[in-house]
């Protein structure tokens, strides 16, 4: 008896899983024909406004930052949200998610149907991998069709940033580069009062900047006191081809030809380029030298342990983005820095290691920064392109920028606009709300006049001198990188992930090394990311660019 | 109680009348079997993933067969260095577990029995349960404040004795020690409870019996206390031996990092990182189908040579 109501409700539960998974069926089919099915032209609109209400839903980062606000529902979102409405008669939503974790989560909601309509990653290959999976909409058809209503796109982004990633045979476009207003990357900071304290210059070469990490660490008791324990001369954090990447850069060959930089650069953090093997090799010796942080590799991303340090005093150099102590207002490195040590206790950028040449070639990305494109669920396309057009629109990105004047900035007697630290509601998740401009990474203003001037006094409280000293040594012997457009590279498809975290694994425990081992662990950890799938990579990169370009080894 | 009545009733009653009575038994399993079903036996159904070539928009019934009859991403698996890695460190995390980790609880337990002073034992007790109470993302915070080799408090004290720095956290064969150290201090606590339990239940009349044989402390744990143990030791035995292969995710995800990862990589993590993150979904899909048939198999292993040992297994 009990056997068979058992049964009974086994039966009945099979039949619910039944039911259960029809239904997604269906749903799933009806998705993706309203998406490719939806083909209406841009005619729908009367004065760029649609007759009827429509809602798109736009990807956020969450940043997670100490007093920030919800990054959904904040002054700067209403400011979006009411335009959009007004003058597209657009209803935005805006969907959080975290910063650190982007790839992941998208790739969940993409899973579950749930994108957002608007989707924004740094990550070029996992859009492929979606669109190779049908993921993603095809946007050729829309920059096209829509191209009269959509102004300030085509005006920010021009033909450029807009067909970058457009595949060269079959035309098709699944992603849009947002623009990099300033091509500043990286760069190194050191602390001034300590160089001031130990009576010594700036370093301008290696030689001198070993001799000046060894200074800060024979000199800990003077620099820190009691906290002489805690004194790390150089920090690099798990991430080191980017934490290094001026050092690794320096060992790069300043003239090396387009080829082989794009054959070996599908690595961001260039593992596979010629001469990478050198720089980590220098920063195993220092390592071993006690000149770096021990602890370095035990903290993930997005950990603030070393910011912290930073913060606190205890760090003498690091690299970092150009701006990077300056960044998030009173928060800023630079700011608690003063607070905790001292009025003069600053970090200034320096430009010391020498390339072959004797210059400081800086090897920064062509002018793509975050990638926008439309997932399959998205029905209203149209509503979307309009949006990427509003935030590409001068006058919103520079007041997304700088807030209201009063609040979070003023205007100087020249027409400088300076930065206030806000306080509030109208404080910003993201250095100058970056994260909701999303067509545009760096300071930008309608008038670019008023953008040069106004670049020193963009972080508050510091010294305008030290940014515009940044901004210069960020821009001196640059080494722009092209737009090589050779189609899709099948092996590069859902791989990226895997290699970066291989990278990191190669670089972080070839730089604790013991010495006599380098070779050997740095040899093996490249043998084994290039058997995972890098070697394919450089393989199909040559053969695409001798498809492409034939002997030629050099772009125009 | 309940169990006797219904077996009586089996065989007397007709089912209109036993189900009108009991109805409410039956009402009661309803919620825990909705959540069986729907957490466990549903998601049964996208095991096809590991056959299939998987699109993140398509019906997972639509989907393609994957090349080889289906077997294309078992293949890859067992073709990959990665993967077998994975493979070698769940297996021998999970057998240093077991090996250091099983006996600590029923040792802690037998200690604890002997102990008279109620109030002590109490808090001793309390004490060794609440790690269990931590999640592991909170043990590792704690492991690194005391443990990283520059800002860990334990090497900082042992640098001041004039020690050196012992790399707990960043050599992978100290890692592996701290990782399965830790594991127990987390576990043997909460774990002894189940055993404390059966002591209490073994009939006082045996001690009675054994001290007037004239046994003491020692014999009596040996051969009383032990003995009344071995059904509840030979079940969680078959249970800990059917999770050979299993791990959970938050341990070892958080206390990896890229110093130790070629020891610190299992096969959760290694699915995590492969098919979540890197969208490889059939290919994890395969690895975890792997992962719970070779569970399984271990399982049935177990239990049969339980019951060929002459004890009652699970089942």
């Amino acid at each position: 008896m009990k056997k068979k109501i058992l049964s009974i409700l086994l039966a009945c539960s099979m039949v619910f899983a039944m039911t259960a998974c029809s239904s997604t069926e269906t749903q799933g089919s009806a998705d993706k024909s309203s998406g490719s099915g939806d083909k209406k032209s841009a005619s729908e609109l009367v004065d760029g406004k649609f007759a009827e209400t429509r809602k798109i839903v736009v990807e956020v980062y969450d940043r997670g930052n100490d007093g920030g606000s919800d990054p959904t529902n904040n002054m700067y979102t209403e400011y979006i949200k009411k335009g959009m409405l007004e003058d597209h008669n657009v209803e935005v939503e805006f969907k959080a998610v975290p910063r650190w974790t982007e790839v992941e989560e998208i790739n969940n909601l993409l899973a579950a149907s749930d994108a957002p309509d608007v989707c924004v990653t740094y990550s070029y290959p996992t859009i492929l991998t979606y669109a190779q999976m049908g993921g993603v909409l095809d946007l050729s058809q829309y920059v096209e069709d829509y191209k009269d209503d959509l102004p300030n796109l085509w005006n920010w982004l021009g033909e450029s940033n807009i067909y970058w990633d457009q595949d060269p045979d079959k035309g098709t476009l699944w992603a849009i580069e947002a623009k990099l207003a300033v091509s500043n990357r990286v760069l190194t900071f050191v602390r001034q009062d300590w160089l001031d304290k130990l009576e010594m210059k700036a370093p301008t070469t290696k030689a001198e900047f070993e001799e000046m990490l060894i200074a800060f660490r024979d000199n800990a008791e003077l620099l820190l006191g009691a906290d002489a324990s805690k004194m790390i001369p150089y920090s690099v954090s798990y991430d080191v081809g980017w934490r290094a990447a001026t050092l690794i850069e320096s060992f790069l060959d300043p003239d090396m030809s387009d080829k082989e930089f794009y054959v070996n650069g599908f690595d961001d953090r260039k593992l596979t380029q010629n001469g990478t093997k050198e720089a980590v090799k220098l920063l195993n010796k220092w390592y071993n030298m006690g000149l770096m942080w021990n602890d370095f590799a035990l903290y993930g991303s997005g950990d603030t342990t070393e910011d912290s340090m930073m913060k606190a005093g205890y760090v003498g150099a690091f690299t970092h983005n150009w701006d990077y102590p300056w960044r998030n207002g009173e928060d800023s490195i630079s700011a608690n820095l003063k607070r905790q040590v001292g009025e003069d206790a600053k970090y200034v950028a320096i430009d010391c290691f020498e390339d072959s040449k004797g210059t400081y070639t800086k090897f920064v990305p062509g002018p793509i920064d975050r990638k926008v494109f439309f997932p399959i669920t998205n029905k209203e396309p149209l509503a979307s392109m309009l949006y990427l057009d509003w935030i590409s629109d001068p006058e919103h990105i520079q007041y997304l920028q700088i807030g209201d004047e009063g609040v979070t900035h003023t205007v100087e007697a020249n027409g400088a606009i300076a930065t206030q630290a806000a306080t509030g509601e109208a404080i910003m998740n993201s250095g100058m709300n970056i994260d909701y401009t999303i067509t545009c990474n760096g300071l930008k203003f309608a008038d670019e006049n008023i953008t040069n001037l106004s670049r020193a006094l963009a972080y508050p409280g510091v010294d305008p001198d030290d940014v515009i000293n940044a901004h210069n040594l960020a821009n001196t012997d640059l080494r722009v990188g092209k737009n090589v457009n050779v189609g899709a590279i099948a092996a590069e498809e859902g791989i990226g992930d895997t290699l970066s975290s291989k990278r990191d694994i190669v670089y972080d425990n070839a730089v604790v090394a013991k010495e006599a081992d380098f070779d050997k662990i740095w040899d093996d950890g490249v043998a084994d990311y290039l058997a995972s799938g890098g070697q394919a990579i450089m393989d199909e990169r040559e053969e695409k660019w001798n498809a492409a370009f034939g002997d030629a080894t050099q772009l125009p | 109680m309940k169990k006797q009545k219904t077996t009586v009733s089996q065989r007397k009653m007709p089912f209109g009348v036993y189900f009108k009575r009991y109805w409410q038994l039956y009402a009661l399993l309803l919620l825990p079997l909705t959540y069986l079903l729907v957490f466990k036996y549903i998601p049964m159904l996208y095991i096809q993933i590991a056959f299939k070539k998987y699109s993140i928009v398509e019906s997972i019934w639509k989907l393609p067969l994957a090349a080889n009859y289906g077997f294309e991403y078992f293949i890859k698996a067992f073709n990959s260095k990665d993967f077998l890695y994975a493979l070698r460190n769940t297996l021998s995390l999970n057998l240093l577990d077991l090996v250091l980790g099983f006996p600590a609880p029923i040792i802690f337990a037998l200690i604890l029995n002997e102990i008279c002073f109620k109030r002590f034992k109490r808090v001793v007790q309390t004490i060794a349960y609440m790690p269990h109470f931590l999640s592991w993302v909170i043990v590792y915070s704690l492991a690194l404040q005391l443990f990283a080799p520059d800002a860990g408090l334990i090497n900082m004290l042992i640098r001041d004795m004039g020690g050196e720095t012992i790399p707990f956290l960043n050599e992978p064969a100290h890692w592996v020690g701290t990782y399965i150290g830790l594991g127990v201090w987390q576990s043997f606590g909460w774990n002894s409870i189940v055993y404390l339990a059966a002591i209490a239940g073994i009939n006082p009349e045996l001690y009675e019996a054994a001290s007037v044989d004239g046994a003491g402390r020692f014999k009596k744990m040996w051969h009383v206390t032990l003995p009344g143990l071995k059904p509840t030791i030979i079940v969680l035995l078959i249970m800990n031996l059917g999770n050979i292969l299993g791990s959970g995710f938050d341990r070892p995800f958080a206390f990896q990092n890229n110093l130790v990862m070629r020891v610190a990589e299992v096969i959760s993590t290694y699915v995590y990182k492969v098919g979540i993150k890197g969208l490889q979904f059939s290919l994890t899909t395969a690895v975890g189908l792997f992962q719970s048939v070779v569970g399984v198999i271990f399982l049935l292993f177990a239990n049969w040579l339980a019951r060929k040992l002459g004890e009652r297994g699970i089942w």
